[in-house]
């Protein structure tokens, strides 16, 4: 079966940087998956999730989704950011508009859909990451944890088949978290793919079904959680052990 | 969250079309502005703090506040009005006199009533731009401008402006703690070159925002252009649009016999 989204040799450098930070990237992300994308700052995580939905394009190599290299003309990366959601670290930093209803139907009306439809999509992604009392509520009154749902939804109205996630938890608390877990529940059941980056050993062990590693901008490791979590010379190779087992 | 925007948000007739609450305010401003009299403008005053408690359910204290700050404003403006200075005492047999020094500072009945008259025509002005601005956030204002084909990009600017108004606010108060716990304005002159550090600091956050904002926007499949939004939906009330046609009437009646 040919993976959903995949890397094939990809280098990336930043304009007047000397290090790639994607350093002949090769890794395949199947789809149905629950992945956990693990790796330091600096590894290259952000890097990749930019370059999956056509945000950078890669000095060398390809980036495949559903087994097709990706171009980067207008036309296609339209239809690309439709199949494959991105949201951010700071939620703050992705809501432009100050009404939460006007913020989440920006995708949906970007994709061509009509009014109505676009309200269809706006009620169906509220509903999906229980906003709905807040629709009519500003922006700036809202909880971290609020913004950060609400900001998932906007990307969840366009209706992508893979969510990717750029550490989207980081500033919420256990509660805040759990709920977007509740989210991601109800989207793997519905057959979407959800990457993930975490540094969270829990989060690997009960909710990821698939693991990447990444180390210096390449993929140090990929497969299930059982295998990675057996997997001594990796674990040791990519600073995991010392985090995750060693005892204080 | 700021107290202004905090009612625009929460009043009683918040889900009423702006048009119609922008239309009200508007007439009763002209009709200030217009008829100039102060019998009207008290009458206007009355009639934006009545249908703000009445209608929108505003506190009463809060309307009131928000005219007394004006009117603070509104008297130190008219000051130049009221009162005259010069090198020699009027001769006008009706002018209060006071001396100081070389300077006369002199005013009579005519000056305090065209000062007076002066305030009361902008304070009802005022208070109509209050009834508005208590009972419509700026989301819905701007919906009424898109409606009204203003510019797309001047619609754009002001959402997005509005939006970061309050999220560089809750940096900048962000940044200022840090600094201050670090003792950053524990002297005059400490304080002062911490806030120069906190305005470029500021400069260069906001510009990372918009960019970071930029790619978000970018993410969501934008391609430049008009920012498209869903219009949200008002309902029309009736009992609102009597009670402005009561108040235009009063208005121009009050005018017309006095």
């Amino acid at each position: 079966m040919t993976p959903l989204l995949e890397f094939a040799d990809v280098y990336y450098r930043y304009p007047g940087q000397e290090r790639y930070a994607l350093d002949g990237l090769t890794v395949a992300f199947p789809g149905g998956e629950n992945i956990a994308l693990i790796g330091r700052n600096g590894a290259g995580k952000s890097t990749l999730f930019l370059h999956c939905n056509g945000l950078y394009r890669p000095d060398t190599g390809e980036v495949r989704f559903g087994g097709r290299p990706l171009a980067y003309d207008r036309k296609s990366l339209k239809v690309l950011r439709q199949h494959i959601g991105v949201v951010f670290q700071n939620a703050d930093e992705q809501l432009f508009s100050a009404s939460v209803a006007q913020d989440i139907s920006f995708g949906p009306f970007n994709l061509g859909l009509t009014e109505q439809e676009v309200r269809r999509r706006v009620q169906m992604a509220a509903e999906l990451c229980e906003v709905v009392e807040m629709l009519e509520r500003p922006t700036h009154a809202l909880s971290g944890g609020e913004k950060a749902r609400v900001a998932l939804a906007g990307v969840l109205a366009m209706d992508p088949d893979i969510l990717i996630s750029d550490e989207l938890m980081a500033n919420l608390d256990p509660w805040g978290r759990r709920r977007i877990f509740d989210i991601f529940k109800r989207l793997h059941r519905r057959g979407k793919t959800i990457v993930l980056a975490t540094h969270d050993l829990n989060v690997v062990r009960r909710w990821a079904t698939y693991v990447v590693v990444m180390a210096g901008g390449r993929a140090a490791f990929a497969g299930s959680p059982d295998d990675l979590l057996a997997n001594q010379a990796v674990l040791d190779e990519t600073g995991l052990a010392e985090v995750w087992f060693d005892e204080f | 969250m700021h107290i202004i925007d905090c009612y625009a948000y929460s009043n009683k007739i918040r889900a009423v079309d702006p048009a119609q609450k922008a239309g009200l305010a508007v007439i009763v401003l002209l009709l200030c502005l217009v008829f100039n009299h102060p019998a009207v403008s008290l009458l206007a005053v009355a009639w934006m703090w009545g249908l703000a408690v009445w209608q929108a359910g505003l506190p009463v204290l809060i309307f009131g506040r928000v005219l007394v700050a004006e009117l603070f404003f509104l008297c130190l403006a008219t000051v130049a009005v009221a009162l005259s200075i010069s090198l020699t005492a009027p001769a006008n047999p009706e002018a209060w006199l006071l001396p100081v020094g070389p300077l006369w500072i002199s005013s009579t009945p005519a000056d305090i009533y065209k000062a007076a008259n002066l305030v009361l025509r902008a304070l009802g002005a005022a208070s109509a731009m209050n009834f508005l601005a208590l009972t419509t956030p700026l989301v819905d204002l701007v919906d009424l401008l898109r409606r009204l084909r203003f510019s797309p990009i001047l619609i754009d600017l002001m959402t997005v402006m509005y939006r970061f108004i309050f999220v560089l606010l809750d940096s900048l108060n962000r940044m200022y703690m840090a600094q201050d716990s670090r003792l950053g304005y524990s002297s005059y002159w400490r304080g002062m070159s911490s806030a120069g550090l906190l305005g470029s600091r500021l400069f260069v956050d906001a510009f990372q925002r918009s960019r970071r904002l930029q790619t978000a926007l970018d993410a969501r499949g934008y391609e430049g252009g008009h920012l498209q939004v869903l219009p949200t939906i008002y309902y029309r009330s009736n009992k609102l649009l009597g009670m402005s046609a009561a108040a235009i009437l009063s208005l121009t009646a009050v005018w017309l016999v006095l």
